[in-house]
């Protein structure tokens, strides 16, 4: 199985970078075949990153509200993204559209799971909260048990 | 018999398909249209009050964040301004690097508004993924030409978006012939592509409206104008140098936007492919100008609905150029000239994909930036914009509020507007009394 890893950020924007600090804890032991990618949430990017994969894993700060470091998984090859996951993005489209978008074009892997990481602070220069830091170790362990149990 | 006033309003507070975060709103008190605001909320950014102290070889790399659609003409304006004052010309093959980049941001820029943003309000669909599931293989076209646009600014500018190999002089590293022809099986794919949009595009329906615009666009001699431009042209016949650019076109703060207003000798006027088609349209390759005849598109071009067939027509020109760039490179001896800075005040102007975009800097003598001007398009077209909401609310006042709110989305959408540059930028509302 052919699997990409995605984290999705920016590392000037505080809690915005906990997708890709979970790729760099992620990167030098994931199982073979499985690629890390880091992207800024463009979907014409986060469509090649995923491009012939039969699964992607994509992590990415949300802004829910919730509280700080709460995770959640969404499998999102069975069902949307809901309105508060992979919307956080100021750009014209995000990973929510990404995903929709791949879906309408027949390109979203069979196995789709998205995370989104509640995030507390997005200021320019802001390094990770504790609360989310410690979480995305958190995702990290939870994605190398997916990746090893095959589930 | 007394007469109850109808007051209407409709507004869209978060306008869609638009780059950056702004809103519109339109009032009508008796079938009358008493009020149009186009309000850019995005909050300001202070880009040229944090360029003051910067040295001046910094100014493309910074301004380039500006916007992440249109960095390169932001690198490239600021290149110029900086060379212009230190009395450098960036030519030959270097220049041709330039223009190959603008070509690569063209093509992932018109990409984008194209069938992204505005093909979905012609076609009655809310999004791109609206659209993917009606129509996949439009979708899936788009998709590729935007990283065909996208594989030329990264393999000349180093990285997609913010490219980050141009420097004040030229390059840090120029590409070898073999880098860029590489590039060319896509790009002439990419341009059987852009034909075919031009047909898509011209085959689609157009709301009635014919504006009468003060066109005004770079002009360089010999050419369409893309990475640079001597003068300013426009459709009444007046002519000035870029540095003469603030004598002419004034800016000025309204209370319902946190965008400038601009006017061009105290008038109205409009930046962008209408204008380069309109001021320009000879200078286009062959097949661009055929691909346009074909199309029907008269030398003015005056319903703005149908600057989506003037975009797509510059798709295949920005594809044209490019591949012609390739044919014709030569790796230059040197990736740059060296600029020394001096104390003074330095213009560039370059034709971003929705207009002229102009940068003025003063330097002291060691090179650090005094004060910065930056006009976008979007501030320059932002009157004409309000002034099509107006004239199409008046025409079609009639129409139910729901379908006159996407309409005046689509008006305000034939600018591609990009907020996020005009922000010193959109809401849709129209209140009708």
């Amino acid at each position: 199985m052919t699997t990409c890893v995605v984290g999705v950020g920016n590392d000037l924007r505080g809690d915005d970078a906990v997708g890709l600090a979970v790729v760099e804890l992620l990167e030098g032991s994931l199982p073979d075949g499985v690629r890390a990618v880091r992207c800024e949430g463009e979907p014409v990017a986060l469509l090649t990153a995923w491009e012939r994969c039969d699964r992607t894993i994509v992590v990415d700060a949300t802004r829910s509200g919730a509280e700080p470091g709460t995770v959640r998984r969404i499998v999102a090859h069975e069902q949307p993204l809901p309105d508060d996951v992979g919307r956080s993005s100021t750009h014209v489209l995000g990973v929510a559209e990404a995903v929709e978008l791949a879906r309408a074009l027949g390109k979203l892997p069979a196995r789709t799971i998205v995370y989104g990481i509640e995030g507390a602070v997005f200021d320019t220069g802001a390094p990770l909260s504790p609360s989310v830091q410690a979480a995305a170790a958190v995702v990290a362990a939870s994605i190398r048990r997916e990746l090893e149990g095959g589930d | 018999m007394s007469r109850t006033t109808r007051t209407r309003t409709i507004r869209t507070d978060y306008l869609a398909r638009v780059e950056g975060e702004g809103g519109m709103l339109v009032k009508l008190r008796d079938g009358r249209v008493t009020d149009v605001q186009l309000s850019i909320y995005e909050p300001p950014r202070f880009f040229e009050a944090f360029l003051r102290g910067r040295d001046f070889a910094e100014a493309p790399d910074v301004t380039a964040r500006i916007c992440g659609i249109c960095p390169v003409a932001y690198q490239m304006s600021s290149c110029l301004a900086m060379e212009s004052l230190a009395g450098v010309e960036v030519e030959g093959q270097l220049r041709a690097l330039r223009r190959l980049l603008y070509c690569g941001e063209w093509i992932e820029s018109h990409t984008l508004h194209v069938f992204m943003l505005h093909a979905p309000d012609f076609l009655g669909v809310a999004s791109a993924v609206e659209l993917a599931k009606i129509d996949p293989g439009l979708v899936e076209t788009a998709l590729r030409l935007k990283k065909i646009g996208n594989d030329v600014m990264r393999v000349v500018g180093g990285r997609e978006v913010h490219p980050i190999n141009v420097r004040v002089g030229g390059w840090y590293r120029v590409p070898t012939r073999a880098e860029l022809e590489a590039l060319v099986p896509d790009l002439e794919w990419a341009k059987e592509a852009s034909l075919a949009t031009v047909r898509i595009a011209a085959g689609l329906e157009f709301p009635e409206l014919e504006q009468d615009y003060l066109f005004a666009a770079l002009a360089e001699a010999g050419e369409y104008p893309i990475d640079r431009g001597t003068h300013v042209v426009t459709s009444a016949d007046d002519v000035f140098p870029v540095s003469e650019f603030l004598e002419h076109v004034v800016e000025e703060h309204v209370e319902h936007s946190n965008a400038l207003h601009a006017s061009l000798d105290g008038k109205r006027y409009l930046v962008g492919p209408m204008a380069r088609w309109a001021l320009h349209r000879t200078h286009l390759s062959a097949d661009a100008l055929g691909a346009a005849d074909e199309a029907g598109l008269e030398p003015v071009v005056r319903n703005p609905f149908r600057s989506i067939v003037v975009r797509a027509v510059e798709l295949v020109y920005a594809c044209d150029e490019a591949l012609r760039l390739i044919r014709e490179y030569e790796p230059p001896a040197e990736p740059s000239l060296a600029v020394v800075p001096t104390a003074g005040v330095g213009h560039g102007a370059t034709e971003a994909p929705r207009g002229i975009l102009y940068h003025r800097y003063r330097l002291d003598d060691a090179g650090a930036i005094l004060d910065a001007k930056i006009v976008p398009p979007t501030s320059q077209n932002q009157r004409s914009i309000e002034h099509d909401l107006r004239a199409f609310v008046s025409a079609h006042a009639a129409l139910p509020d729901e379908e006159l709110r996407l309409r005046c989305e689509q008006a305000i959408r034939n600018y591609d507007p990009c907020i996020s540059c005009a922000t010193h930028f959109l809401r849709l509302e129209v209140e009708r009394s």
